[in-house]
């Protein structure tokens, strides 16, 4: 599965957020998008996953006119790990992972052995099995987000979008939840906030200033210290982390 | 594993059970309650006069009946108010589920919209002024009228929600609260300067709720209005299930809400609107009805529809009875008594530990 999203221009009310931004994600690749907050990434993924309606661009995940199909359809290929998951009302873990069936389920049919067994499945991957019972709203803020992604799973989308999925979470929350996605083996696009995740997991980087593209490449290409400089307005110096080998960061003002 | 498995097979079980008792309940005390009122009739008596109605004279004996009359009291007075009773109830409970969900608000209420307040001046208006004799609107009743401003006003809130793009549960709130002040204000209005105090008692009493008026010809309209709002809501559990988690993660999975808001709140305005038109305004059952469900079954509309609508009819079916028998020979407006039954039962929630109405 390989999306493209072209010439992708965002307006909220009357403010262009975003202006012409192409992005491509590879078969199997996980590509970050990077940057400030306010930057326009949030607002870029929304309109990939027909959440915005985008003044121009479009998008295709191989053949599927995303912009032009119907919500249903999008669903049962594409899976969204947002920022917010809150809610007025209780449901179980087991309920909430369910609701992943929705897309692929028609008005009056049943929930299948099948359907079970993938949500079983989607609950193991994610470390929740023992959590099935237990009620969603007595959850911390990454047991939670675990959920939302088994949910996810429980969809089996072939590419997923992650908004900012480890927002708030601690270290352990971070590594599990994009371990578990980079294990699934799909096409990913994820916005993230924490460069050295960034630079651990993704194949390919969209580095995003103002509304447009600064640089792209791999995360050695985009994550120098001059683009870090420009793109998030502190000094910066990297380094190669001596117990890890991947890229480190150290900044100041 | 072992333990969540028995844990669940009990929870079923339960259910099963709870569905059963609310059918078997929901039968004995329509039989109870076409027994009771000015003529007492013997409880055996009234459950064999209606099973040979309902079996066609096939089952039940009308033959060591004591008085004639019970069979005319029962089929004629009684029986299309307990009809009345449960289909109301039913419909309450469905939509406070309904509209709990699409507001994504444990506050929400059938008339949250504006509905009441709107069926309440089309009331007020038939009552106090009318619409002048020689039209074809003074074919018009009060139940028609109301119908018509709860139309009225559950469609301008709609449309004032949807103003600027998307209808979101906040906007939907708040145009259901400035719709609402504003015919209130209009229904005042007609009241301060009416000065007809028999018609300014009708309007009081109007809107205390009552199904006095019920009768075999209405009971067809609200029967099809109020089934048919059941039959399409209780397989619309994972459009439900999936608005409780709001708009952004709905249409993750497919579901584009604000289409779903718009078409489920014309369907509880419907039903709604009838069931004002005919019964005036039964507070609090949809309201608490869901909540108690909920506590008990938790929130996936699956189990909580079949729950939710069965407790509510025993309940409005029980709140009928009760404004028949609690003062000697006056029928209290029903409305009034779910309201004083409804409130304390709200408050044992709230004290009790272990349903935090999802907040």
């Amino acid at each position: 599965m390989e999306l493209t999203a072209t010439g992708m221009e965002v307006r909220i009310g009357r403010k262009d957020i975003v202006h012409g931004v192409s992005v491509r994600v590879k078969d199997k690749q996980f590509v970050g998008l990077i940057g400030p907050n306010g930057c326009g990434k949030s607002t870029l993924l929304k309109s990939i996953y027909k959440s915005l309606v985008p003044k121009s661009g479009s998008v295709m995940l191989d053949d599927l006119n995303i912009l032009k199909s119907s919500e249903k359809k999008v669903s049962q290929k594409m899976g969204v790990v947002g920022q917010f998951n809150e809610m007025h009302f209780d449901l179980t873990v087991e309920q909430m992972v369910m609701l992943g069936r929705t897309p692929h389920k028609k008005m009056l049919e049943a929930d299948r052995p099948k359907d079970h067994e993938i949500v079983e499945e989607a609950l193991r991957i994610t470390n929740l099995t023992d959590y099935k019972e237990r009620s969603y709203l007595s959850l911390s803020g990454g047991e939670k987000q675990r959920v939302v992604l088994a949910r996810t799973i429980a969809q089996q989308p072939e590419f997923m979008i992650l908004d900012e999925p480890t927002n708030h979470l601690d270290i352990r929350y971070q590594i599990e939840i994009l371990s578990c996605v980079k294990n699934l083996g799909i096409g990913v696009l994820a916005a993230l906030h924490d460069l050295e995740m960034a630079a651990h997991y993704c194949d390919y980087l969209y580095a995003v200033k103002n509304g447009v593209v600064y640089a792209h490449g791999t995360p050695e290409e985009v994550l120098t210290p001059e683009n870090i400089e420009a793109i998030y307005e502190v000094r910066c110096a990297t380094y190669r982390n001596p117990i890890t080998g991947s890229l480190g960061f150290a900044y100041s003002l | 594993m072992q333990k969540t498995r028995t844990h669940k097979a009990r929870a079923t079980g339960f259910y099963s059970a709870f569905i059963l008792a609310m059918v078997g309940l929901i039968l004995i005390s329509a039989v109870y309650s076409v027994s009771i009122g000015q003529v007492q009739i013997p409880f055996r008596q009234a459950m064999n006069i209606l099973l040979h109605a309902l079996s066609g004279g096939h089952l039940g004996s009308i033959e060591q009946i004591d008085n004639g009359s019970y069979l005319n009291i029962i089929m004629q007075v009684r029986m299309p108010r307990v009809i009345f009773a449960l289909l109301i109830g039913l419909g309450l409970s469905l939509c406070g589920t309904v509209m709990q969900a699409v507001v994504q608000n444990p506050l929400a209420d059938p008339y949250i919209l504006g509905i009441s307040s709107g069926a309440s001046l089309g009331a007020t208006f038939a009552i106090l002024i009318g619409f002048g004799s020689g039209t074809i609107f003074s074919q018009f009743g009060v139940a028609s009228a109301a119908f018509v401003g709860a139309m009225i006003t559950s469609l301008g809130v709609l449309f004032l929600s949807s103003i600027g793009g998307k209808a979101t549960s906040v906007k939907l709130v708040l145009s259901g609260v400035v719709v609402g002040a504003m015919c209130g204000s209009f229904s005042s209005l007609i009241i301060y300067f009416a000065n007809d105090a028999e018609g300014i008692k009708t309007v009081t009493f109007w809107s205390m709720g009552s199904l006095g008026s019920s009768s075999w010809q209405k009971v067809p309209i609200m029967a099809i209005v109020v089934l048919l709002g059941c039959l399409i809501f209780l397989f619309q559990h994972r459009i439900l299930n999936a608005m409780l988690l709001g708009d952004e993660s709905a249409i993750t999975l497919g579901i584009n809400l604000s289409v779903y808001r718009k078409l489920y709140m014309v369907a509880t305005a419907l039903v709604t609107g009838t069931m004002v038109a005919y019964a005036g305004m039964i507070g609090f059952v949809g309201l608490i009805i869901p909540h108690i469900t909920r506590g008990m079954f938790g929130a996936d509309h699956k189990k909580l529809m079949p729950a939710t609508l069965l407790l509510g009819a025993l309940f409005l079916i029980w709140a009928d009875i009760l404004s028949r028998t609690l003062v000697h020979n006056v029928e209290l407006p029903i409305g009034i008594i779910t309201s004083v039954i409804g409130s304390p039962l709200f408050i044992y929630m709230i004290v009790k530990k272990g349903y935090n109405f999802g907040g």
